[in-house]
């Protein structure tokens, strides 16, 4: 029983030392080479090796280790030449050789110093030892951000003030103050606004920003929280500190306006509806506002069937990518505007002319713009036979067609080469 | 409706003038003539003269009634003096072939400002419709190439010089060195050169007479050319894909859109962006925010906005320079031109010294 136990035992420690060893997968190790003269020490972080005594003939020095600052060392060791100790620090562990001695007018200590698996930030030589090092400690900003007024009406102005404190125990260097943009309202005015970078001693409080924003729109808001970043005395960097995050409520007025709305009337009216082929047609568009809002990014589109042929109109129409199109930056309440057009029967048959319309316009009450549109459509057009359509339907003019065509198209090329000659 | 005049003189200004009307065509093969119509909204009148009869047949898409020969041989050969006194002699020649063109709101006058025809009849022919109509009437003036030589750089100094007494309401500058880049031959260079030229001013002429603009006319581009030292220049960006405005803004400013090295936020005193494309490119808060970078660093700057359906993002700037470094660079190497020059014709001078010297044995034989 005895045996299985400290089997169990061995077992035991042996997963634990390898769980442990595994665990240091970081594991470092540092080496420093210094010589150190009596009354100066070596600091490691916040750990401080003094030298206290020599003795050269003796080949011997004696060291103690100061943690903080702290009056009372943590170890105190007489070591000879080539022998080394060692003491634990934060997570890792350090060795002190004692190289050689040496003589002059303060004797001084060769040693060789290495750490493993500590992080430093902080190395080096501290004259007069431990009680002249400088020593770094955890600073704490804490933000706090208040706003005179929290339950307030659109286009309400509130004025927010942050403030920043620090209640650690070391100063803050390097501190950064950032205040995000905020949704829902303006900035409409910036009072104060110190971002830094700066320091803050242990204790010291600050305003960090003064700003008064205007609410935009209803709905309850939270505020974004403000942010510090900073490094304490050693220049280790801290975890962004934030602010709380006041929620505001923003009621919309009592609407006293009413909503409108621009309400186009559309229609088309043809000057014929029985026509020969190729003969024209003009129709026109009549467009009013009746409603009792102005409209804006007016857009008429003319759908012309196949058959009927845009041949021109008014100054206001525009061939964009092959469709005639009129474009209106406003139109006015009560305004009224005609746009004459006129196509061409090019083939028989039955057709209709149909107008596209778009608007916006704004109704007094939504931010957003308001979108409207609407259609009309003339009444059918006839397209008959024509005139000279018999005497077409002649197979001579399948020939006499393309002869005059041709001609025409010498006579205009031969009359621009003219034109162009010098 | 606008009334438009545009003239080009000489070699450089019939070429881009001719470009002008080729684009107005809108087809890109020479045969557009013959099956389209030019699209000016304005009535645009154009006029090219030359005192280089070979010059004025080259041209394909400038009407013949619109070539006026000055005939002088093939050209006064760069030399200004020649060029003013055959000016001087045929002005009323010339004058009448504008006025029998009718009335005008504005003039644009085309040239290169190191030849001699071009460079001497500009100044003077501005200098005579000044005297006449009061339109405001701009100068387009390209300038040469630095490598091509001592005499085509005093001829662009002085050029300069005789366009800002001349009355002009404004100069716009085209650098043929700065856009050099456009490489190829010399010719490929010059028609890749003219066509930049001539887009920006149908551009401008298109923005000018707009009925679907926002904010911008002949009246505002008036107010930009009166600031800054009389001098201007043109950026340009059409995109040929889908590009935000902002660059689009960008890329009109930097220097593969402008006609002129210059810093624009440097050196710019006033100016007028027009965006024309479909409404989807034409966010208001981007076009204001670039907008305000350059007045910030300009002054004011004026704004017009043309909405084209389906249309990708398309920038012209028009800007006035307060200041233009480039061509105290380019005046500075004149100068020394010039200099030398002066000191070739002294060395010429003192040559014909020492043939006098040997004139003295004329008739005579030597005797042993
Ligand atoms: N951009 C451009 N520059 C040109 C063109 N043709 C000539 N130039 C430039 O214009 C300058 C010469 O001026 P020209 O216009 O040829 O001269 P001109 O006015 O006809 O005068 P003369 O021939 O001397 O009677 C040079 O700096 C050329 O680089 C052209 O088609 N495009
Ligand atoms: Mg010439």
């Amino acid at each position: 029983m005895v045996k299985l136990s400290r089997t169990f035992l061995l077992v035991l420690c042996s997963i634990v030392l390898l769980t442990m060893l595994s665990g240091s997968a970081s594991a470092s190790v540092e080496y420093f080479e210094e010589e150190i003269k009596i009354g100066d020490g070596y600091q490691i972080n916040n750990y401080v090796i003094d030298v206290t005594d020599v003795f050269i003939t003796d080949k011997l020095a004696i060291f103690k280790v100061y943690e903080n600052g702290d009056n009372e060392p943590i170890h105190d060791e007489m070591i000879g030449i080539n022998e080394s100790f060692n003491f634990d620090l934060e997570n890792g562990e350090i060795e002190l050789k004692l190289l050689s001695v040496g003589s002059g007018v303060l004797d001084r200590a060769s040693v060789l110093i290495t750490v493993r698996n500590v992080d430093t930030y902080l190395t080096g030589i501290v004259n007069g030892g431990h009680e002249y090092a400088t020593y770094s400690g955890t600073p704490v900003i804490e933000l706090t951000k208040t706003v005179d007024e929290d339950n307030i009406m659109v286009d309400d102005i509130i004025t927010v003030t942050v403030t920043a404190k620090n209640t650690g125990d070391d100063k803050a260097t390097n501190v950064i103050f950032s205040d995000p943009k905020q949704e829902h309202f303006i900035l409409d005015k910036s009072i104060l606004e110190q971002t830094g970078p700066m320091s803050m001693d242990v204790g010291a409080s600050q305003t960090v920003f003064v700003y008064m924003l205007k609410a935009t729109e209803a709905g309850s808001f939270i505020l974004k929280s403000s942010t510090a970043t900073f490094s304490n005395s050693a220049n280790q960097a801290f975890p962004q500190a934030s602010s709380n995050t006041p929620t505001i409520t923003v009621t919309a007025p009592e609407s006293l306006e009413v909503q409108k709305y621009a309400v186009l009337e559309l229609s088309t009216d043809v000057d014929s509806m029985i026509v020969a082929r190729n003969d024209k047609i003009t129709a026109t568009i009549n467009i009013k506002n009746t409603g009792d809002a102005p409209a804006s990014a007016v857009w008429i589109n003319i759908i012309i069937p196949q058959g009927l042929e845009y041949v021109d109109g008014d100054s206001a129409i525009e061939i964009i990518g092959g469709v005639p199109k009129i474009y209106m930056e406003s139109f006015g309440v009560q305004g009224e505007k005609e746009y004459p057009y006129t196509v061409k029967a090019s083939e028989l048959g039955t057709y209709t002319l149909t107008t596209k319309l778009a608007y916006e316009y704004d109704d007094g009450v939504n931010a957003e713009a308001q979108k409207d549109s609407t259609e009309s459509v003339t009444e059918n057009i006839y397209v008959q036979k024509g005139k000279y359509d018999e005497l077409l339907e002649q197979p001579i003019y399948v020939y006499a067609l393309p002869i005059i065509a041709i001609i025409a198209i010498g006579a205009w090329i031969f009359h621009r080469h003219k034109q162009y000659k010098f | 409706m606008l009334n438009i005049l545009m003239v080009g003189n000489g070699q450089c200004g019939n070429r881009i003038l001719d470009a002008i009307n080729k684009q107005a065509f809108g087809g890109k093969t020479k045969f557009a003539k013959f099956y389209s119509k030019q699209k000016f909204k304005s009535r645009v009148e154009t006029i090219v003269i030359n005192t280089a009869i070979n010059d004025l047949k080259e041209l394909k898409h400038t009407k013949g009634k619109d070539r006026i020969h000055i005939p002088h041989l093939h050209g006064v050969g760069a030399n200004r003096n020649i060029g003013k006194s055959v000016f001087t002699e045929n002005k009323d020649l010339i004058m009448r072939q504008i006025e029998d063109r009718g009335r005008f709101d504005v003039a644009f006058v085309v040239t290169s400002a190191s030849g001699g025809t071009g460079s001497s009849f500009t100044p003077m022919l501005i200098r005579e419709l000044k005297e006449r109509y009061d339109f405001p009437i701009y100068a387009i003036v390209v300038l040469p190439f630095r490598e091509e030589g001592t005499l085509y750089l005093q001829n662009a100094a002085f050029c300069l010089r005789d366009m800002r007494d001349s009355g002009a309401d404004g100069i716009i500058l085209a650098d043929n060195q700065f856009l050099k880049q456009l490489g190829g031959d010399i010719e490929s260079a010059y028609n890749g050169i003219n066509d930049m030229i001539a887009e920006r001013i149908l551009f401008l002429l298109d923005a000018l007479d707009s009925d679907m603009m926002m904010v911008t006319d002949l009246g505002d581009f008036k107010t930009v050319m009166d600031g800054g030292a009389g001098l201007a220049t043109i950026g340009f960006y059409k995109a040929d894909k889908d590009v935000p405005v902002k660059t689009a803004i960008q890329k009109a400013l930097s220097p593969s859109g402008l006609l002129f090295s210059t810093n624009v936020y440097d050196e710019a005193s006033r100016a007028m962006i027009i965006i024309k494309g479909d409404k989807s490119y034409l966010s208001i808060d981007d076009i204001s925010n670039e907008v305000e970078k350059l007045a910030s660093a300009v002054g004011h700057v004026f704004k017009g906005i043309i909405v084209r359906n389906g249309e990708y993002p398309q920038v012209l700037a028009v800007l006035t320079l307060e200041f233009a470094s480039e061509l105290e660079k380019l005046y500075s190497v004149a100068v020394d031109a010039i200099q030398h020059e002066r000191e070739k014709k002294e060395r010429v001078d003192s040559k014909k010294e020492i043939n006098k010297a040997f004139s003295q044995l004329d008739g005579l034989e030597p005797h042993y």
